[in-house]
């Protein structure tokens, strides 16, 4: 009994230390800004090897990967859901919610009818398309309506 | 309720404007949208709609001891004239509106309201509380929980088949700049019996992963597994290789087990979906940046289902002229696509997809014009083409303020022919700041 109460002591003792010891690394941890530290002009600076070269960010991955080639923008998804952190920076949440969202009003194509050279779904008269599309990859449409903005879906699907 | 958002949202606008203009840490962007639209369906009673929808956002920054602040976002509509969609005149929905709390070390935050959850394989919406923070030795530690955010009504039911709480969150690891990995849940009460289908609980588990085994190569991508059907749910992962500055390549694999990935969907029965089928797709891109002005792309996807396959091959030029402020693009693709995936009772679900688009934004004026024509390989509903050009005009009113107007005019397989147009009168205070959204 007594060797366990012991046991049970250290151990305490060392996941006290432990704590503590992590808690004043905490300091040290590089922390990303808020925002870029210098002012971008909206739309410029899409190619951040421009500036830095070869550097990785706080969050260790290298910058380059984040440039806004139009191939990131076809890929985002991927960078977004593994660091969204670095989008944050530049981007504020309604940037994302203007396709990324739980019930949408209009198509983002609408909204930004006036800035074509964004890359929205569903332009056109994709009401015909999407019985083709659907089939081809429901993930594609699950990742949007499937849990959430799919009122409009169940109007017909049912 | 729905009343009640809108006029919250058109009346927040109206307060907003000059208390951004005073306050040098509150950045507002509001866009003020009039549609107008007409229906002429045969057998149906002419109607004209009026639809005037306003989009608000607003960020409140350097609160209280300078670490908080508020984010808002919601849209508000009223139709002027006639029903433009259900029985409602109005209609409103807050996207998000959370305070957020953001420690001085290690990437530590606290947020509290309605807000977005993306860590991992977790993409939620809550009302509720989330925490997020790097921890030494390269791990990291984010949890949230609360309230899931009912956003449809499913007619005939009381519920959108979702559960009313909603939990979860990501431990991950990172080894220098080489290697990150993570794990992530995600569970939801159990979901209500609804009366016109099947629905099930909602619990996810996955992993996620980034590897830079050389500076110039990134694989990342993520698997997620249902322990409801005890299946994986999906596999999703892009290989993204810079070859040299100017030419990058990437790959892209996803395969989603039919049944454990969609089941949630309350758009379909779950009776319609084979337990056994699963959703492939493989493909590539590759961008040649000719020089700053001139990217070239062509790419490739081939899809599986348990009905056949399909593959579509096409590709796109952009240029931008004159520091951007002259954009253009054309582009072409071919869907190869048999029975399977046609419209019933067409033999092929082939199609050809031009598009091409061009934009001018000065100081003063601001243009755009959009084509996009969709010619189909077997006619659907006796039309063997679908398509839509849009032209935009605006006018900068001063750097924040601007007033444009678009309208289209299509002709397709669903409608025959449709014109839309719409004023839009946009506010946006982030121009020229960071976190700008323009």
């Amino acid at each position: 009994m007594r060797k366990t109460n012991i046991r049970l002591l250290l151990l305490a003792a060392v996941g006290i230390v432990g704590i503590v010891t992590s808690c004043s690394q905490m300091k040290t941890i590089p922390d990303l800004p808020g925002s870029h530290p210098k002012v971008l002009a909206v739309g410029q600076q899409v190619d951040c090897s421009e500036c830095h070269k070869g550097e990785q960010n706080v969050t260790l991955k290298d910058r380059n990967s984040f440039s806004h080639t139009p191939v990131f923008v076809k890929n985002h998804r991927f960078y977004a859901a593994s660091d969204d952190r670095l989008c944050s920076a530049c981007h504020q949440g309604s940037f994302c919610n203007d396709c990324h969202t739980n019930k949408i009003e209009m198509k983002p194509s609408t909204v930004y009818g006036h800035r074509p050279e964004r890359e929205f779904q569903h332009r056109g008269n994709f009401m015909t398309l999407h019985k083709i599309e659907g089939k081809l990859d429901p993930a594609s449409c699950y990742r949007c309506h499937g849990r959430a903005n799919n009122e409009r879906c169940i109007a017909c699907h049912r | 309720m729905k009343k009640t958002c809108c006029t919250i949202l058109c009346a927040a606008s109206l307060f907003t404007l000059p208390a951004g203009v005073t306050a040098a840490d509150v950045t507002v962007d509001s866009s003020t949208i009039l549609g107008i639209r007409q229906s002429d369906i045969e057998g149906a009673k002419k109607e004209t709609l009026l639809p005037a929808t306003q989009f608000l956002g607003l960020t409140a920054d350097k609160l209280g001891d300078g670490n908080m602040s508020l984010h808002f976002y919601g849209w508000g509509r009223a139709d002027l004239d006639g029903k433009s969609y259900n029985d409602d005149k109005a209609a409103g929905n807050l996207t998000y509106g959370y305070l957020q709390y953001r420690f001085k070390q290690a990437n530590t935050n606290i947020r509290a309201g309605r807000l977005f959850i993306h860590e991992g394989i977790v993409n939620e919406h809550i009302d509720g509380i989330s925490s997020r923070t790097d921890l030494p030795l390269g791990f990291g530690l984010s949890v949230f929980g609360g309230a899931t955010v009912h956003a449809a009504d499913i007619v005939g039911e009381n519920s959108d088949g979702r559960g009313d709480a909603v939990t979860g969150g990501r431990a991950n690891y990172h080894y220098r700049g080489l290697l990150e990995v993570g794990l992530s849940g995600v569970y939801e009460s159990a979901a209500p019996t609804l009366l016109s289908r099947v629905t099930r609980d909602y619990r996810r588990i996955g992993g996620d992963i980034w590897i830079t085994p050389i500076q110039t190569i990134d694989i990342i991508g993520h698997s997620s597994y249902d322990p409801e059907i005890k299946k994986f749910a999906e596999h999703s992962y892009l290989l993204n290789i810079k070859l040299v500055p100017q030419l990058v390549l990437t790959g892209e694999f996803n395969q989603q087990h039919d049944q454990s990935y969609l089941y949630p969907w309350t758009s379909f029965t779950a009776a319609v979906l084979n337990p056994n089928d699963k959703s492939s797709s493989v493909g590539g891109r590759l961008l040649h940046k000719v020089n700053k002005n001139l990217g070239v792309v062509v790419d490739y996807k081939k899809y599986t289902r348990e009905f056949g396959t399909a593959e579509r091959y096409g590709g796109e030029i952009r240029v931008n002229f004159a520091d951007n402020s002259i954009h253009g693009g054309i582009g072409y693709h071919y869907l190869n696509a048999g029975q399977g995936f046609a419209i019933t009772p067409n033999p092929s679900a082939s199609y050809h997809e031009l598009r091409f688009y061009a934009t001018r934004d000065t100081r003063t004026y601001f243009a755009a014009i959009d084509v996009l024509g969709d010619f189909f390989k077997d006619s659907i509903y006796e039309e063997n083409r679908a398509w839509e050009a849009t032209a935009s005009l605006g006018y900068h009113i001063n750097p924040a303020l601007a007033l444009s107007g678009d309208f289209s005019y299509g002709r397709n397989p669903q409608f025959i022919e449709e014109s839309k147009a719409l004023l839009r009168l946009t506010y946006n205070m982030t121009y020229n700041a960071i976190g700008g959204k323009k």
